[in-house]
């Protein structure tokens, strides 16, 4: 028995932005059928443009968000396609993997 | 990975790459709100990673625009002695001198480069599609966007722009049989209707993104408000929008899609080239204002600050306006005034006792934070009583509305009350201000007011409460010393018939007056656990210290106490001097501002000053009731010392900071990160407002033409505008507003300025772009440097384009 077993494989898209793009990365959440997503705001880091102040106490245009979302793998190829041609202009980076979840019928 | 069909997922994700490219497209525009939230934006927004110059380029190929006043505005300025052969060589790149400026061409207007397709077709063939496909765009986005101000609603509306104009348009008469064909067979839903249309454009851009850039930048208002309304509300799209547009401007093509052009984009070459005359007149002007700022600021030499505590604290919102009034009423006693950013660090979602809906008062940069309900200890009847009677009253206003615009009832209307109007016309022309007190006065006959309260246990945990009032007070630097009476003084504007009054008021507040935030605000501050939470904190507020709301009208210069019963009588002979002498500070700003609005009179008494400009607030025909943040050029974050007895004549924000109160900076980093930022949007709309009013100001208001309650027009169609009237930035052919880059001077350590830019990337790009210029100093007897990507430059310049 693995940890896999009883749990549905679903692609996980974890999508690092600056504060202004939540918007449009919500719109093509919306539009590409994913029914849900998670946003972290005010997150922080080292990027190759140097470092990013987490969470600003009156300023939640120009701070970093993480938005996580998952989706089958037939939503979440249209998804990743609109994000990556995003990412071509817009800084930002997304990481795409493979997971398991326990409520399928959540994401579809 | 395994696709199970592969042609509907290339479908689907090449309808999101299309997607993508449109919100791409979207980023170039401002962020349009309608009227009632009117906060300022940097209508170049979309091209702030670019340095300035590179950006007014860029804007340029797309809007045709200038970016600065033009070299004959320039030239005048050199032989009214504003700019001299010392400020050019400052600015300008090596070698180059004012001689040699004075003598080159006036370079020419540069025109809009990147074209969509019906203006390629116009610039080939004489024709003049694109007004066609303008109007033919405003016709059917002014219903539907609509919020039930008209009396007629788009059928259909409910299912989109797209598919209601879709399903409306082969019905409108006079469409040529040809085109109603055309748009009959347009697909049914706007990403196919999209799709296509680029696919038919196709042979004319080398890039996809180029066609969407020029579309939405063709009529950038209208772009922009929708921009907006698909984040903010969501019952539009701008692929419903650009559906429409390419849809009917292919239509009318026709076959003549296939003969147009191979389009270039003007994209910027590798080498930008020299930077453009203009743009170093512009650094030369700005360069001058500077060092005269700076100059005097360096020269202060304030007054002693009392030994005692002042008889009272005025805090006032950082806006430009706030400095003359604050310098006034400073002259008039013991008091001591600061400046903060205007929402008083409390971001509200504010329900007003007359009921309707919500008020989102606070930033543009943040979302409301905390729900606060105005409420009233009067009984629960008494309340009741309140909202029926207002609700009779805008009954009544309602019904002459709706019997003004229904056929019959009009006539009946007319008959009935028509003998009313005149009188009351005239009674409102001649004699505005008595007009305007004759209103208020039935009003409180006919409505039983309530005693206003302000309740925060709705919304706002006691814990978030402490965290503010400790925020507040430290950002201000108010930590040590308290007066008696501490006036939380928030601004708004009342004038009449101003479909641009929000633009007059607190822009830290969303548009909004910023009485509420000052209430919530000192509601807090006045709470017994608060002021314990502080002692323990540091913060030792004395038990004798009343904090109390005010609001400043800006138009009038008149400041009025907010829940005045809310002072105990220990302090009533205090409130009732610092009233007085509020009274006579705001009659002194009144004065000194009738020296440049329009038809004052030219040196008023104090009391004759304050009549005027009470006049002027009321009367529905003044097109100039103040002058709003024009002029504004610099931004001081320190003490009050530093510019304290200095007139800084309304053009300076005023942020109080004491580094000392701050040992990580982190308060600072606030500041930096947000109401610069705020001021920086203000700074750049006035600027672009003055320098290219045709497309980002938004014209005379003697012809604008209100479209529901979401903008303005010029006359009957064209662009829903953008920016500020003409009567907020210009007088006559001049410009009043000279626009001026914004300088930031602060007064605090250099390191833990440079950290904050350092660790924060988007105020990093303000800098290094020059869309703000930083000055610094540690104390009031160092000198100013300036920030640079290389480190502080111990000489105040100005330069254009990326520093070195």
């Amino acid at each position: 028995m693995t940890f896999r077993e009883g749990l549905t494989r679903m692609m996980k898209i974890e999508i690092v932005i600056h504060g202004d793009d939540v918007g449009a990365v919500r719109e093509l959440l919306g539009a590409t059928g994913a029914s849900g997503f998670t946003l972290v705001s005010g997150v922080g880091g080292l990027g190759h443009d140097g470092y990013h102040q987490g969470s600003l106490l009156f300023n939640e245009h120009d701070a970093q968000a993480l938005l996580i979302a998952v989706a089958p793998e037939d939503r979440a190829v249209p998804l990743i396609a609109g994000i990556r041609e995003l990412l071509a202009e817009r800084p930002g980076v997304m990481f795409v993997s493979e997971t398991w979840v326990s409520r399928p019928e959540y994401f579809r | 990975m395994t696709i199970a069909n592969p042609q509907a997922e290339s479908t689907s994700s090449s309808a999101a790459r299309l997607r993508a490219d449109v919100l791409l497209a979207a980023r170039l525009l401002p962020v349009a709100r309608p009227l009632a939230d009117f906060v300022a934006v940097n209508p170049l927004s979309g091209f702030e990673h670019l340095p300035f110059d590179e950006a007014i380029r860029a804007a340029a190929d797309l809007y045709g625009t200038v970016g600065h006043l033009g070299e004959d505005a320039y030239r005048a300025l050199v032989a009214d002695g504003r700019i001299t052969a010392e400020d050019v060589a400052s600015v300008a790149p090596a070698g180059t001198t004012l001689d040699e400026l004075l003598r080159g061409p006036a370079a020419e207007p540069p025109g809009r480069r990147l074209l969509t397709p019906v203006e390629q077709h116009d610039r080939a063939m004489g024709t003049d599609l694109l007004a066609a496909v303008d109007a033919h765009a405003v016709r059917w986005c002014a219903p539907y966007l609509d919020q039930g101000q008209a009396s007629w609603t788009m059928p259909g509306r409910h299912h989109g722009l797209y598919p209601a104009w879709r399903a409306l348009v082969p019905l409108v008469p006079g469409l040529p049989g040809t085109i109603r064909r055309r748009l009959e067979a347009l697909p049914s839903t706007s990403d196919e209707a999209l799709a296509e249309a680029i696919d038919a454009f196709a042979g004319c851009f080398e890039d996809r993104r180029d066609l969407l850039a020029a579309e939405v930048t063709a009529l950038p208002g209208w772009a922009a408000h929708i921009r907006w309304r698909a984040e903010a509300i969501g019952d539009v799209t701008l692929i419903d929008y650009l559906a429409l547009r390419l849809s009917f401007g292919r239509a009318l093509l026709g076959p003549a899609v296939n003969d147009l052009p191979r389009h270039r984009s003007p994209r910027p070459a590798t080498d930008p080239g020299p930077i453009e005359p203009g743009l170093v007149w512009q650094a030369a002007l700005e360069h001058r204002e500077r060092v005269r700022l700076l100059g005097a600021i360096s020269t202060n030499t304030p007054a002693e600050v009392p030994a005692d505590r002042p008889d009272a604290q005025l805090v006032c919102c950082i806006d430009v306006r706030s400095e003359g009034l604050r310098r006034q009423f400073e002259a008039l006693g013991n008091y001591e005034t600061l400046g903060f950013a205007g929402f008083f660090a409390v971001a509200i979602e504010w329900q007003p006792l007359t009921g309707g809906t919500t008020l989102a008062s606070c930033p543009a940069l943040i979302s409301p934070r905390h729900r606060v309900d105005e409420g009233s200890d009067d009984d629960a009847d008494a309340l009741v009583r309140y909202r029926r009677q207002l609700s009779g009253i805008a009954a009544g206003d309602d019904a002459v509305h709706m019997a003004k615009d229904t056929p019959g009832a009009a006539f009946v209307l007319a008959e009935a009350a028509g003998w009313l109007s005149g009188p009351a016309a005239a009674a409102r022309t001649l004699a505005p201000r008595q007009w305007a007190s004759m209103r208020r006065r039935s009003q409180r006959r006919l409505v039983d007011q309530p005693t206003p309260t302000v309740d925060l246990d709705r919304g706002f945990p006691m814990a978030d409460r402490i965290t503010t009032a400790k925020t507040a007070l430290r950002m201000m630097g108010l930590t040590k010393v308290f007066a008696p009476l501490v006036v939380m003084c928030g601004h708004s504007s009342e004038t009449a018939a101003n479909p641009y009054e929000a633009a007059l008021r607190c822009g830290a507040c969303g548009g909004h007056g910023g009485g509420p935030n000052a209430r919530v605000l000192v509601a807090i501050l006045n709470d017994a656990e608060v002021r314990v939470a502080l002692h323990a904190d540091g913060i030792p507020v004395p038990d004798d210290t009343v904090f109390l709301a005010g609001e400043h009208d800006t138009t009038t210069d008149e400041v009025t106490i907010l829940d005045e019963h809310a002072v105990p009588g220990s302090h009533r002979a205090v409130l009732d001097r610092l009233r007085r002498d509020l009274l006579a500070a705001g009659a002194a700003c009144a004065a000194e501002r009738c020296a440049s609005l329009p038809g004052a009179p030219s040196r008023p008494t104090d009391p004759d000053a304050y009549r005027h400009v009470k006049r002027r607030s009321t009367d529905w025909g003044e097109a100039f009731p103040e002058w709003g943040l024009a002029g504004n050029a610099a931004f001081v974050i320190g003490p009050r010392t530093m510019t304290a007895g200095l007139d800084l004549e309304r053009r300076v924000f005023l942020h109080s900071y004491q580094a000392d109160a701050d040992p990580t900076g982190l308060l600072l980093e606030t500041i930096l990160t947000a109401p610069l930022v705020v001021a920086q949007w203000i700074n750049c709309q006035y600027y672009f407002s003055s320098t290219d009013p045709e497309v980002f100001g938004a014209g005379s208001k003697t012809v604008h033409n209100p479209v529901g309650t979401i903008g303005v027009l010029s006359g009957r169609t064209g662009d829903l505008r953008m920016g500020l009237p003409a009567q907020s930035v210009a007088l006559g052919e001049g410009c009043l507003h000279e626009p001026l880059r914004l300088l930031a001077a602060v007064q605090a350590p250099l390191p833990t300025i440079a950290g904050i830019i350092e660790r924060n990337p988007a105020l990093r790009q303000l800098l290094t772009g020059r869309w703000i210029t930083l000055v610094a100093r540690v104390d009031d007897v160092s000198d100013w440097t300036e920030w640079t990507t290389d480190g502080w430059v111990p000489t105040v310049t100005t330069t254009i384009g990326a520093p070195t």
